[in-house]
Parts: structure tokens; sequence; C-alpha cells
């Protein structure tokens, strides 16, 4: 496990992925399975990490905390300007079921197979949040694979996106309207959208409320320090406590299995779907659009929720493919419809599969 | 309904998956349906107010 931890430090300082996760994880991986393991628990007294897992994961406190953070941070404006791209938010989920498909193909059980399909949710929190609900013993590399994917989004979605279209599709531009959002809205939809998550999917109102909630702050505009500290201090404070705990959830003995390569790499096969059916969604939607108005497909596998990454590498193919070919703003659309997608499907999951499983 | 679900009950664990697939991506496409009406009737409202 030292190498485990040694690595993920590695990753995060020398190839700065995901470093404000991944260096916390590997130093508590590395705690946890020191001798004695004494930040865990020793003679009968809880060490400092096992309070952090009981005060803030098991009881899915930091999770939360950092879905009010993330909500602050979001800005739904791109999205109220071309609303569309919202269903894109919800056909590049497509990779969670089909993971989960295999997951059971495999032989793991529905909840099990649930929590590693949520890896394609492309959103760490949710995948926590589930995973901590179904199987607690999966936590550590159901935490893992979300985070490492996710920073490897540049290197994962590129390839998956060439081999489904075309140079001419990739260069197709669209046009973009820039236009005022009323405020009212920008105000009401983080509450009606608690309202209509709570009324479809109960269950989900913990990780939509709390999203909705630190959206609601930013919106205000009238609570601009606290919006300012949860974008922040909040965030910074509750990803370090976060990192070394799910750390401290890799001990040798539950981690170092065939079990953990399998989650690894249907974690990837997860991401890869994801963006598969984004690309699929949006292709398929071209069939019925004017010749002029084209969608560029490759807005589709913005669905995914790694916000803003998405939107980024997107627009970077874009751009390579033509020169001047803007389309930041969609997919951005796109993106953050994705945060909104992946939380619903984690909902979705949390309240289907206790119908079937109990 | 509660029929559909017994029986889904006893079915294998990967049949039990299907179903999850098709009632959560039903449910994901329906929730963002209404979210996308309520902000295109809102932006329509919302410009012709202006």
């Amino acid at each position: 496990m030292y190498g485990v931890g040694a690595t993920l430090i590695w990753l995060a300082v020398k190839k700065e992925y995901e470093p404000m996760l991944l260096l916390p994880i590997g130093f508590g991986a590395i705690l946890v399975n020191l001798p004695l393991s004494v930040v865990w628990e020793h003679e009968g007294t809880a060490g400092f990490l096992k309070v952090l897992y009981d005060g803030g994961i098991a009881n899915e406190l930091f999770p939360i905390l950092i879905f009010i953070a993330v909500g602050a941070m979001i800005d739904f404006g791109p999205l109220f300007k071309n609303p569309f791209m919202i269903f894109f938010g919800a056909a590049a989920q497509f990779g969670i079921f089909a993971t989960m498909i295999i997951a059971t193909v495999l032989g793991f059980d529905l909840k099990q197979a649930a929590c590693i399909g949520i890896i394609g949710a492309a959103d760490g929190p949710t995948a926590i949040y589930v995973a901590n609900k179904f199987a607690k013993d999966l936590l550590g590399p159901i935490s893992v694979a979300a985070y490492s994917y996710m920073a490897l989004v540049p290197l994962i979605q590129p390839p998956v996106i060439r081999l489904l279209t075309t140079k001419k599709e990739r260069r197709i531009h669209m046009v973009y309207h820039e236009s005022g959002v009323p405020k009212w809205l920008r105000i009401s939809f983080p509450i009606v959208v608690t309202m209509i998550s709570g009324i479809v999917a109960p269950i989900s109102v913990p990780l939509v409320g709390s999203l909705m909630f630190g959206n609601l702050i930013r919106e205000s505009g009238v609570l601009e320090r606290l919006s300012q500290t949860a974008q922040n201090e909040l965030a910074y404070l509750v990803t370090l406590l976060l990192g070394i705990t799910i750390g401290a959830s890799m001990r040798a003995d539950k981690f170092l299995n065939v079990q953990t390569l399998m989650i690894l790499g249907m974690g990837l096969v997860a991401f890869v779907f994801d963006t598969a059916g984004g690309v699929l969604f949006a292709k398929m939607i071209n069939l019925f659009l004017p010749k002029d108005g084209k969608i560029n497909p490759m807005i589709g596998a913005c669905g995914i929720s790694a916000f803003p990454m998405s939107g980024r590498v997107i627009q970077k193919m874009a751009a390579e493919e033509e020169r001047g070919n803007i389309i930041l703003m969609h997919a951005i659309g796109s993106n953050v419809s994705g945060q909104l997608g992946s939380i619903i499907a984690g909902g979705m999951v949390l309240a289907l599969v206790p119908l079937l499983v109990g | 309904m509660d029929s559909l679900v017994f029986n889904l009950r006893s079915a294998s664990t990967t049949v039990q998956a299907l179903a999850v697939t098709v009632g959560g991506l039903v449910g994901v496409f329906a929730t963002l349906a209404a979210f996308f009406l309520i902000i295109w009737m809102s932006v329509k409202f919302g410009n012709r107010k202006a």
C-alpha cells in the first residue's frame, strides 16, 4: 500500500492529476497502513482518521459540504441561454448504467454494481455518497477511480470522440446568442430544481439540495462573502479532510485484491461509455436538425460531470480541428447539465436499487 | 407496477440491473426534461416581459 500511496502522491505532484485529492488520499493510504495503524484505531481508542471518517464520511457530511461548495462555483448562465444542452447531461449518464450491467455480469451484487457504475457520474461526492450507502467496503477503490479518471478526462475523452465522429462533424460551428438571463430565473432555478428532485426522487434531496443551496447563495447577490467562503475556504478545507479520510479507508487487507483492479477497470469503461453516450445522442439529434443548425457532436461528451475540465477539453479539440471554432459556451452549458444529470442519476440509483434488493 | 417489482425481486442480478438502467435513464431524462421546460418557459416569459 505504500507503493499505491506513493504512486498517488507522484501523480498529484508530478502529473498534477487532481492534486488536491490524490495527494491527501495517497498520504492517508500510507498513514493507515503503518504498523499498529494508530491513526485508525489502537487499543480500542479511535485514531484521528477514524474520528474524521465517522464524523464526515460515515454520516455523509463531507460529500454534502463539498456539494454546497460546488453549487457556489457553478454558473448556470450558459445553460439558461441554450437550455437544450440539458439533455446531454442526461445522455452522458449512460456509462453509469452500462457499467452497472457489466459489473453484475462479472459477479458483483446489485448494490456493489450500482456503486461501481456511479464512478461514471464523474462526480466524486456522488460516488462517495452512493458507495457509503450501498457498499462501504468499496469506498476506497471507488473514490480513487472516480477522482483519478476525472483527472484523466483530457486523455480519455478525445480518442473516444475521434472514434465516433468524422472530421467534418468535429468542425461544425455553433452560433451562440449573447442574451441576459433574468435575475429572478437565476434565483428561482435552484429552488425549483430542489423541489422537483424532491418529488421525483426524494432520496436525492441531500445531494441536490446542498448543491442548489450553494448555488442560491451565489445567485442571491446578497451573500457575496458567504459565496466566496463556500467556493474557497469551505471547498479547500473539506477537500483536504475528505481526501485524507478516503485514503484512510484504503487498508491493505481490503484494497489489495483482484476486486480493486476490476473496479478500476470498470471505472474507465464507465467514462468511455459516458462519452460515447453523449456523442451518439448528439449525432442522433442531428438527424432531425436542418443542415445549417447541426450540433457539434463533441458537445455531447461534455454531458459528463467533470466540470469544467470536459468543457475545456472539447473547446481545445474544436480549435485544433479548425482554428477559430469557438464552442466553449455550449460545451460549458452541457457540462453544468452533466452536474445536474449525475446527481439525479445518483438519486435514481439510490431510489431504484433498494426497491429490488431491499 | 407492484407485480413487476415483485417479479424483478426474484430475477437474476443482471436483469435487475437492466431494470434499474431503464428506470434510471427514463428518470434522468424526465427530470432534466422538466428542468428544460422550466428554463425554456422562464426565458421566453422573461424576454417577453422585457
